[in-house]
């Protein structure tokens, strides 16, 4: 414990009613407690869990954001047995989100088994939610400000928010605003029968109208990844993820929900051969060959997931064992709007970034983990990361990354077979990779990297190192 | 492809400025055109089909004399040689208000700017005063002395210079005339010309649009008939740019636009009523078209520019279209940006857009 904390602890409820310190000493003991740690501690992954993703409509289709949130996180609670527990913060996040939902992460935390003295935020950045919460709660606890914390998210396509049309939602606030019976009648004039049609949630790029499987349909294009090796990535997810569940690797990483043990988007028979038979749904409009099909693109998904994340000191008090460090992480961003980069691409930027601020290269990963949005948006990463042109031109490398070890990439299967419900990603990759650099560090007696790459709407996308501890 | 004027269209010497006949408040005068339209020609189905609009037509802002238009395709000025009137039309008080405004931005997916850094006013958007203009140029070619068929003309192409910003609320006098007969394979092509000035003198924005009469193959009186452009021209096959964006535009974007611009001809507002003016359906306002596209380039704010648009194949609604959007530069390095719009399926140009700084 830092002596800042030391110092705060022992302040005198003397010092003035309006004190933090005199509100502390009249609190309960749990709250009182200081949260900090030593500013510079390492944070580690101690455990994860989540719910069995579900695709949408499914046995989930009447649960919403906060039950599935709030099931993850009790799960993870259970499993490391600190219920009653006052963490210094929570993090999670939907990406589709009911306006009621403002504090969703607060309101999942009160129904949970968490002290509920814990506070929380909620967190959006698209699909790399779940990682820009894991980073945030990590940075936390690296400068002492909190000893242990929750990083999560969850997105539910079945119970998603309806929203009435734009010319609707005017008139009605119009009406609000109204004063008169002629202002009242007013704000009615320009409706027109169209806008009593209700609007529901599109998975369109606002600024350019493109759905995101037509945005990858163009990177591609771009790359020309071939149907077959989008085909094979996806069975090789599939059969990679039904053996793990097989060996009983996801035992400690998930907590049945709703009926559901195992992610039911899971096709353990899954076959190359199989996934040809399907018909392209993306890019149908280009000059060149449609190659994605439902097969090698995710399915719209309804799912939650939760990582603890605390100093070692605070582990080593509440007897729990951490798995691996979060070494650091490099959020990027690319201009997709003009066409200049692809919309998944940023990833490709990140992690270069990463990895040279930590002296590493590609080869020096022992796993390297890249969100699986589209089977050809990992491909397309892989094929710029080979390429001399795009590492010189974009990246400004004398020489190209190089190649990435396939039996080093998604070892335990990923989003292409789990599914992906949007914010819930994040936390199901770190929590799974962390427990995997743990077995193979303790396996081989060496330390242990991994690499983990998230792609996002809006062209963003973060990258994380995580380290064997 | 048009390029943009290389200098301020100024009115020719020998027009004579007039107001137009009648009154000098355009929803008035564009009221009562329309009325005179209905109600002199109410067994013409075209007609027939505008009356349905009447009532909004005297609600929007600036009214619109397009149903004038429809009174009478002028066949019996065919064979007699082709003059436009020595005429330019001055409407004084022109302006863009502010709610006016803010509705013509949400339908073309205009973001705004302020006239300059800090200021509490809004810079009007170009497209917006195109439609603030457009009135004023319908005026002279709903003339009775103007000789082209004005139903059933062709939109071929637009260029606007927009010297500087306007603000919403600013007044402005609006002169319109037509100029530059000329021969075309299917046709003849006339220009229609709008300033909008300040009260020194000074232009703002500057449009000028090219029509084509279909079929009128008449000799011009006028001097300055322009070589045919495209006559001899082989159309190259359709390449297009790789994709940055996509409109998905519903049936009802015709009357979408209609509801701001005041432009309520029916080949946009419905199937029946387009049917009825001889086209396959509504088709999108190439305006409209024009406007979003401006949109989408990176034309900084306080930036003079020029813009010019080329329509093809007309948009038919409903229609999911394919856009590309090319800057030239960014912010300080703007140089110019070109949109291209077109049909993913059949693979055909809709409409193309450049913008250059001035």
């Amino acid at each position: 414990m830092s002596e800042n904390t030391q110092n705060t602890a022992q302040s005198t409820p003397a010092t003035g009613t309006g004190s933090g310190a005199a509100k502390r000493a009249a609190a309960p003991a749990t709250s009182s407690a200081p949260q900090g740690g030593a500013k510079g501690a390492r944070a580690v992954v101690v455990a994860g869990n989540r719910i069995p993703f579900s695709r949408a409509g499914g046995p989930y289709a009447n649960a919403s954001n906060q039950d599935m949130l709030t099931a993850a996180i009790d799960g993870l609670v259970a499993r490391t047995g600190i219920a009653g527990e006052r963490l210094g913060a929570v993090a999670a996040g939907a990406v589709i989100k009911h306006s009621r939902d403002f504090n969703l992460t607060r309101e999942s935390v009160l129904g949970s088994a968490l002290d509920p003295a814990t506070p929380a935020y909620d967190v959006q950045m698209a699909c790399a939610t779940g990682m820009e919460t894991v980073s945030s709660i990590a940075n936390k606890i690296r400068l002492g400000q909190i000893q242990a914390g929750i990083a999560g998210g969850v997105d539910s396509s079945s119970d998603a928010p309806i929203a009435v049309s734009e010319g609707l939602r005017r008139a009605l606030l119009k009406l609000q605003r109204a004063k008169t019976t002629a202002q009242k009648l007013k704000a009615f004039k320009d409706l027109r029968p169209g806008d009593l049609a209700p609007s529901v949630p599109s998975s369109g790029e606002p600024r350019t109208g493109l759905s995101m499987g037509e945005h990858q349909a163009l990177t591609t294009q771009k790359w020309g990844i071939t149907r077959e090796a989008q085909d094979e990535l996806a069975a090789a997810s599939h059969q990679h993820l039904a053996a793990a569940y097989e060996r009983g690797f996801f035992d400690d990483l998930v907590t049945p929900f709703n009926g559901l043990t195992k992610d039911n988007n899971m096709r353990p028979d899954s076959t190359v051969e199989k996934l040809g038979g399907l018909n392209p749904v993306f890019g149908k409009k280009l000059s060149s060959e449609a190659t994605m099909t439902a097969g090698n693109s995710t399915p719209l998904t309804d799912g939650a997931s939760a990582v603890l994340i605390t100093s070692e000191e605070w582990a080593g008090e509440h007897h729990l064992t951490p798995l691996a460090e979060v070494v650091d992480s490099e959020a990027a961003a690319v201009d997709f709007v003009t066409g200049n980069e692809g919309l998944l691409m940023a990833p490709a930027y990140a992690v270069p970034r990463l990895l040279a601020r930590h002296d590493l290269t590609l080869q020096d990963l022992d796993l390297v983990e890249i969100h699986e949005a589209f089977a050809s948006t990992v491909l397309s990463i892989l094929a710029a990361w080979e390429s001399p042109e795009f590492c010189k031109d974009r990246l400004g490398l004398d020489a190209p990354l190089g190649s990435v070890d396939r039996a080093k990439l998604n070892v335990n299967g990923s989003s292409l077979a789990t599914g992906h419900p949007f914010a819930a990603t994040g936390g199901r990759i770190v929590a799974s990779t962390a427990k995997e650099l743990a077995a193979r560090a303790k396996e081989t007696g060496k330390p242990q990297t991994a690499l983990i790459s998230v792609c996002a709407a809006g062209g963003q996308g973060v990258a994380m190192l995580l380290r064997s501890v | 492809m048009s390029t943009p004027d290389p200098v301020l269209p100024t009115v020719p010497s020998d027009y004579e400025l007039i107001q137009p006949a009648g009154s000098v408040k355009l929803p008035a005068l564009y009221a009562s055109a329309g009325a005179r339209a209905a109600s002199s020609a109410a067994s013409d189905a075209a007609a027939a089909a505008t009356h349905k609009v009447l009532p909004a037509l005297r609600d929007s802002p600036v009214g619109r004399v397009l149903p004038g238009a429809l009174r009478k395709p002028r066949t019996e000025r065919v064979g007699a040689a082709l003059q436009v009137p020595r005429v330019a039309h001055v409407v004084e008080d022109v302006s863009a208000e502010p709610e006016w405004h803010e509705k013509f931005c949400r339908v073309v997916h205009a973001s705004t700017h302020p006239v300059a850094p800090g200021s509490q006013h809004t810079a009007v958007f170009s497209g917006a005063l195109h439609a603030l203009a457009f009135p004023v140029a319908m005026s002279v070619l709903t003339r009775k002395d103007f000789p082209l068929p004005v139903l059933g003309m062709v939109h071929l192409s637009n260029t606007i210079r927009h010297v500087t910003d306007v603000a919403v609320g600013e007044r402005l006098t609006a002169t319109a005339w037509t100029e530059n007969l000329g021969t075309h394979r299917s046709g003849t092509t006339v220009d229609a010309v709008v300033t909008l000035s300040r009260e020194d003198g000074s232009v703002a924005w500057a449009g000028r649009s090219t029509y084509l009469a279909k079929g009128v193959h008449t000799a011009i009186a006028d001097q300055g008939a322009r070589v045919p452009e495209e006559s001899s021209e082989e159309r190259a096959p359709f390449d297009p740019p790789q994709q940055t964006a996509q409109w998905v535009l519903g049936a009802g974007a015709g009357r979408d636009y209609a509801a701001v611009s005041g432009d309520y001809n029916p080949i946009h507002l419905s199937d029946p009523s387009a049917k009825a003016l001889g086209m396959k359906g509504a088709i999108a306002h190439g305006m409209y078209t024009a406007s979003r596209a401006l949109a989408l380039t990176g034309v900084p704010a306080e930036v003079p520019f020029a813009w010019s648009v080329d329509f093809a194949a007309p948009v038919q609604l409903p229609a999911t279209v394919a856009v590309s959007v090319d800057d030239d530069g960014r912010g300080a390095h703007w140089r110019g940006s070109r949109v291209l719009v077109w049909d993913p399926k059949r693979q055909r140009p809709h409409a193309e857009v450049t913008v250059t700084a001035l």
